[in-house]
């Protein structure tokens, strides 16, 4: 009970933390601002080549720097939801202070959700940034509840975030190559449909292939936002990819926890827990 | 009362995989028995010190005691919680202090880092704030509260890592060589505030481990010799010294240049005799020097048995 009255005290701790270790990287963030300008100015005219040609079969691609823009901001977040929790406890572990922080009264479930925390706020203010070029720069139009779509990332980033939780139990076992960010990392840009139809999958690569965007959770949440961003869906045409990912949430959730439980036993057992 | 009760407490490091390298017919290293049946118990208020050479169990046994690594078999126990099942209330009540520099966030200010350690633990900002300003008047380090972690010197961020683990004002305090990188006066000061902190009301107890068997033997109650994961002997510095040898050499100078050398069982009355013959020989004595066994005679005792064994 103390620990959760604690919680937001202790977020609070990391995101200070972890603001005036990027702060003290003025140039970096700078760069990036520019980068995702650049990148947002380089698909607007990729855009043009395809102006008038989009396959009306492909509802939501029938403006593609709008379904570029909302897949790349998305990606981030996602790519955040299942790198993060991993990362978290990598860094700590590199830089040698995941030995002092364990030292205080804090759990270990808690150290990594409160040290990703500033890589989600971090990550919100980056997507936002595709949006908000592609709305100002170039004139993209959104439609639908704004609501629904946060909705729908946040749910699918928790999802992800369970598989960031079986990754990290990987990083505190096996230290390195872990499999589950190789998947989703390399898996996700390629198969959730990021950057075109998923449909084209199955057309050009066959069934088999075309079938893995299935086993994604991030196809339905791009799939989801998309839907209520780009074709305007309100709540009751969006039901397929929630109950989707609600059920990936039933499944992951328990499991993820479970498997974290016997990582952190097995990491202090062999006291490995700080090592790299 | 005990602060620290340590009942046969094994550790033996797993060798990760084991199964699977046999199965795979890899070869595999034995596992490594860090400690081996150790038990002592560590009253309140005392500074107890932990010698012995590189390898023998001393950071094992200490991170133990902080929680960060499960023992094999025994218990460890921090003013009566269990260090396995209750380890987040034993982490409220201890700090840690090492010599590792890496421990810290060398891109922000000392201030920055405790500030953050201080949130973890709780407190308050208002409260940590002063909290922070008073120990670094008490540790000097006011001058570089501003400065990045990776700007200090060595002694300031030792100096900076016995601050944090004070932060919380925890009743017991684990300090891992804490004047290792001083200057002999910092370190005559560090030692002068570790013996206050035994004396202050209510008292901290610590746990020291140090290679500076002088310092452990100016410092401590109690001294445990630690060699190859067994404690070999524990007791008052005094009682480990007689252990060796009771036995100690006077050396004395005397107003005509003469030198005298006695060798004195402890507590007979040759040193007395020798003076008061030198004294009817109308000498004067200019200097008196002792002679006697240190810790650093008990460890390379016990460590010259165990290599004998």
């Amino acid at each position: 009970m103390n620990a959760l009255k604690l919680l937001p005290r202790r977020i609070f701790a990391f995101v200070v933390r972890d603001f005036r270790l990027f702060v003290s990287y003025r140039m970096q963030f700078f760069l990036r601002i520019i980068s995702v300008l650049a990148v947002v100015t380089t698909l607007f005219f990729i855009s043009k080549i395809f102006a008038g040609f989009t396959d009306p079969q492909f509802s939501q691609w029938r403006d593609p720097l709008a379904s570029w823009l909302t897949g790349l901001a998305v990606l981030n977040y996602f790519t955040t939801g299942f790198s993060s929790l991993a990362n978290s406890i990598r860094q700590e572990q590199m830089q040698g202070t995941l030995e002092s922080v364990l030292l205080t009264p804090i759990n270990l479930p808690t150290v990594i959700v409160a040290s990703s925390a500033w890589d989600f706020l971090e990550t919100t203010f980056f997507s936002f940034l595709y949006l908000f070029f592609g709305r100002v720069f170039f004139g993209v139009q959104y439609r639908g509840s704004f609501i629904l779509a946060i909705g729908f990332l946040l749910l699918t980033t928790v999802v992800l975030a369970c598989l960031g939780i079986l990754s990290a139990s990987f990083a505190m076992v096996f230290k390195r190559g872990d499999p589950f960010g190789l998947f989703l990392g390399a898996g996700s840009a390629l198969f959730s449909g990021v950057f075109f139809p998923t449909q084209l999958l199955k057309t050009y690569a066959g069934p088999k292939l075309g079938s893995i965007s299935l086993l994604l959770p991030a196809t339905y949440g791009l799939d989801g936002i998309r839907q209520v961003l780009i074709e305007g869906h309100g709540l009751a045409e969006v039901t397929r990819p929630l109950f989707i990912l609600l059920g990936f949430l039933v499944v992951l959730l328990p499991f993820s926890l479970w498997v974290f439980g016997r990582a952190v036993r097995r990491a202090k057992r062999e006291g490995s827990l700080i090592q790299y | 009362m005990t602060a620290i009760s340590i009942r046969s407490l094994s550790k033996t490091y797993p060798v990760p995989f084991l199964r699977l390298r046999k199965f795979f017919r890899r070869p595999a290293k034995d596992p490594v028995e860090a400690l081996r049946d150790v038990s002592f118990e560590v009253e309140t208020g005392e500074i107890f010190g932990l010698i012995g050479r590189n390898g023998a169990g001393k950071t094992t046994l200490t991170k133990i005691v902080a929680t960060l690594v499960q023992p094999t078999n025994g218990n460890v126990s921090v003013r009566g919680n269990d260090s396995v099942e209750h380890d987040e209330l034993v982490r409220r009540e201890i700090g840690l202090a090492t010599a590792e520099e890496r421990s810290f966030y060398w891109r922000l200010t000392s201030e920055q880092n405790l500030l953050f350690f201080a949130r973890l633990h709780g407190l308050s900002d208002r409260y940590a704030k002063q909290r922070i300003k008073d120990l670094f008047a008490k540790l000097e380090l006011d001058e570089v509260a501003r400065r990045r972690f990776g700007e200090l010197s060595t002694g300031n961020k030792q100096r900076l890592a016995v601050a944090r683990a004070m932060l919380s004002s925890p009743p017991v305090l684990l300090l891992d060589e804490p004047t290792r990188s001083l200057d002999p006066l910092a370190a005559a000061r560090m030692r002068e505030m570790i013996s206050a902190l035994a004396q202050q009301d209510p008292p901290v107890t610590i746990l020291l481990t140090s290679h500076n068997v002088a310092e452990v033997e100016t410092l401590c109650t109690r001294v445990a010799v630690i060699s190859r994961g067994s404690i070999r002997a524990l007791d008052t510095p005094k009682n480990l010294r007689d252990l060796t040898s009771g036995s100690e050499t006077v050396h004395i100078t005397v107003s005509s240049g003469e030198k005298i050398s006695l060798t004195r069982e402890h507590n007979d009355n040759r040193l007395d005799e020798a003076i008061r013959s030198l004294q009817q020989r109308g000498e004067r004595i200019i200097d008196i020097e002792t002679e006697r066994a240190t810790l650093l005679d008990v460890l390379e005792r016990y460590e010259a048995a165990d290599e004998r064994r």
